[in-house]
């Protein structure tokens, strides 16, 4: 005879207390804090959208007050901060964002309208920050193109750097095909000098008289 | 027949049969959003320009190079054995076929590192390691490799040693010949005097 049909009514109880266990952890569970809203796609469709991007010029009317919808955010560390940043940003890194409190916050700044922007000394270093809160659904973040390196270099004069393009990435700054050309004949003139091989000059060894005379 | 137990077979039925409907798990599990930043942040991901040539002057089996650019800018000029994978193909069918081989270390480049940095995160988000950037992409390239500049005379000895093996890597790439130029010790001069007579015994 097995245990259950002796104590039908225990075997019962058990299991109706594995089933509720069962459901309570499962309502309990709590969502996690960031769930992706755009699929690969959609996430390779933004990184082509001009309006994803803040231009430096655009710095300008911000650091004056005239664009009050625009919140500067600086991703690096406390101590670069230090030695120098945009006037008006908070320095929150792009891990401390994702804390709770400061989810809070974007969500706030989302439903307001507020842009806002990321910068990090250059573009290439807010580009993986700026690229993962698209993707958890925070559109209205935009990365500073030229970072904080082109902002200091031009911050007496921002609107000039309307016509400036230096800023802007992905370039082939040189002729590829010509400048890397490979050239069966020797290179250029090579300025290392070329020392000449040490000859080594052996004396013939004389003929040693040994013993008498 | 117990009856119970006929009750507990239908039901174990009907849950198996529940498993028919569970949607099927891509092979690829997409990485968690706080795991993509956490993978985001490190620094770990970035190699050099002077790292990738050495890994293509020793033949490393290992290394994989992906041109996220367009097909154009890959055909006009790319890195020796170079795959060219546009970023915009990355979502269409095959374009992840080259991603993901074990063993492999896939390094992404472009004109700057932007685009291939976009590249590394989409691929980080589709759940495939062992991925690299080439920091300063093919501008860096010509900048170090193909046309590298001779260091200051107060630079420290380091920036002489890799200004050595940048122009060795140059010769290698744009497929010079040169004769074999400095040795690094001058050879000593071996000069063996003339042994003198030796008068042995007496006069």
């Amino acid at each position: 005879m097995h245990v259950h049909e002796l104590n039908p009514k225990k075997t019962l109880i058990a299991l109706l207390a594995f089933v509720i266990l069962l459901l309570a952890g499962f309502f309990t569970m709590h969502k996690p804090l960031l769930t992706y809203k755009l699929d690969v796609k959609q996430s390779l469709a933004m990184l082509n959208n001009p309006d994803a991007c803040f231009q430096p010029w655009q710095l300008a009317d911000v650091l004056n007050h005239k664009d009050k919808n625009v919140v500067l955010i600086d991703i690096r560390d406390k101590f670069t901060y230090g030695q120098g940043h945009i006037p008006g940003s908070e320095n929150i890194s792009a891990f401390d964002l994702t804390k709770k409190e400061n989810i809070e916050r974007l969500d706030g700044f989302k439903k307001q309208g507020i842009t806002v922007v990321l910068y990090g000394n250059d573009q290439l270093q807010a580009n993986g920050p700026w690229m993962f809160f698209h993707q958890v659904g925070f559109d209205n973040v935009k990365i500073l193109l030229g970072g904080y390196d082109y902002y200091h270099a031009h911050k007496e004069n921002l609107m000039a750097s309307k016509n400036d393009q230096s800023y802007l990435k992905g370039k082939a700054r040189y002729d590829f095909p010509k400048v890397a050309a490979k050239s069966g004949s020797t290179a250029g003139k090579s300025t290392v000098k070329t020392k000449k091989p040490v000859v080594i000059r052996r004396k013939k060894k004389a003929v040693v008289a040994s013993g008498g005379c | 027949m117990n009856r119970n137990y006929f009750i507990l077979t239908i039901i174990m039925l009907v849950l198996a049969a529940g498993t028919f409907f569970i949607p099927r798990k891509s092979l690829q599990q997409q990485a968690k959003p706080s795991k993509l930043l956490w993978e985001i942040i490190q620094p770990t991901r970035y190699v050099s320009t002077d790292q990738v040539a050495k890994m293509i002057i020793q033949k490393d089996p290992t290394l994989e190079l992906i041109d996220v650019r367009s097909a154009d800018e890959y055909n006009k000029f790319s890195l020796p054995n170079s795959i060219n994978v546009p970023l915009d193909s990355i979502v269409n069918e095959g374009g992840m076929d080259y991603f993901g081989i074990p063993g492999t270390n896939v390094v992404f480049f472009s004109n700057d590192d932007i685009k291939a940095d976009e590249a590394w995160v989409l691929a980080k988000r589709l759940g495939f390691n062992a991925t690299y950037v080439m920091k300063g992409g093919l501008n860096r390239w010509i900048e170090t490799i193909i046309q590298p500049k001779e260091p200051a005379e107060e630079s420290p000895g380091t920036a002489f040693e890799s200004y050595e093996f940048r122009k060795g890597a140059q010769l290698f790439f744009t497929g010079a010949k040169v004769e074999k130029t400095t040795t690094k010790k001058s050879k000593i001069v071996v000069r063996r005097k003339k042994k003198a007579v030796v008068a042995a015994g007496g006069c």
